[in-house]
């Protein structure tokens, strides 16, 4: 299992840094540190060969970033449902876009993503909502945890697999 | 030759993403039609006519699959070409979706090169925007 782990980390990696590129031209670097600094979050369940779960946490300077260079709209335009969309769509394509590269032959389920409260967030930081979400998802498997800076600002990508 | 497009995808920003590089491709677009799900879609299609669909998969009420199927099975709707998106690459899901008879496929993420170059292929352009009469089915597939 630690070998697939650390296959997942490379390829999630990979797949990170191509959707942050390709769609919202932002680069993002390593980061070796974790913060527990965020505002919100998205997350998605997939099903197949490999199952689990992936969570985007980002503060809002970077969802803010992310939207105006993806759409080209002022900030001041910018509304709290266009953050919980582009965040969801975000997720998404991370999730879609490393299962293909994970494994291109298998076939993958994809939930819906869900966007959680900015509110609820910061109530209970990063580590106390995992282990919520955990309990609730019945996850219990292996977790790996990405940190990235970039000129917008940082975001955490967490994947658990069952 | 200009075109009516319909978008499909519950993501407001994606739909905005498409038609903003569908606007600036060099297309002559007359109208451009959104629907959120391919159940919208359909609705959308009894009141506009379309010479594309381009449609996301995943989509909550009526995916991007069973939006096809419904079109296949609609004598009016189906020969529209359709331009699946998609977050999934798996050979097998593509293959799947080429069988029920969509024309190409754009993953996600993707620049606005790429978008383009889908669009002319299925559409039948070349890159300076004129329409071509002679060319072959299928041919934006790349597996």
């Amino acid at each position: 299992m630690k070998e697939n782990m650390k296959k997942i980390e490379e390829t999630m990696r990979l797949s990170i840094s191509e959707v942050f590129e390709k769609m919202f031209y932002i680069f993002l670097e390593p980061l070796d540190d974790e913060s527990d600094e965020y505002d919100m979050e998205a997350a998605i369940r997939f099903e197949g060969s490999l199952s689990g779960e992936i969570r985007t946490l980002l503060s809002i300077e970077m969802a803010k970033a992310m939207i105006q260079n993806m759409l080209n709209i002022e900030e001041d335009k910018i509304t709290g449902h266009d953050i919980e969309d582009c965040l969801k769509e975000a997720v998404n394509m991370i999730c879609g876009n490393f299962l293909g590269k994970f494994d291109s032959a298998k076939v993958f389920n994809l939930s819906m993503p869900v966007f959680s409260e900015p509110s609820l967030f910061k109530k209970e930081g990063v580590e106390g909502l995992s282990d919520e979400k955990s309990r609730d998802s019945g996850l219990s498997g292996n977790i790996c945890r990405m940190d990235f800076d970039s000129d917008s600002g940082r975001i955490c990508v967490i994947i658990e697999v069952s | 030759m200009s075109f009516n497009v319909l978008i499909v995808d519950d993501s407001n920003s994606m739909r905005a993403v498409i038609k903003k590089i569908i606007s600036i491709s060099g297309f002559k677009i007359d109208q451009c039609v959104e629907a959120g799900n391919g159940k919208e879609a359909l609705e959308a299609l009894t009141d506009n006519w379309v010479d594309v669909i381009v449609s996301d998969i995943n989509m909550p009420e009526m995916n991007g699959f069973e939006l096809l199927k419904s079109l296949k099975e609609d004598d009016l709707l189906k020969n529209i070409p359709v331009i699946l998106i998609t977050t999934e690459s798996s050979e097998e899901r593509m293959q799947d979706a080429f069988n029920l008879g969509a024309k190409g496929f754009i993953k996600k993420p993707f620049t606005p090169e790429e978008v383009k170059k889908i669009l002319y292929e299925v559409i039948g352009v070349n890159n300076e925007g004129e329409y071509e009469e002679d060319r072959g089915d299928n041919e934006a597939f790349d597996f």
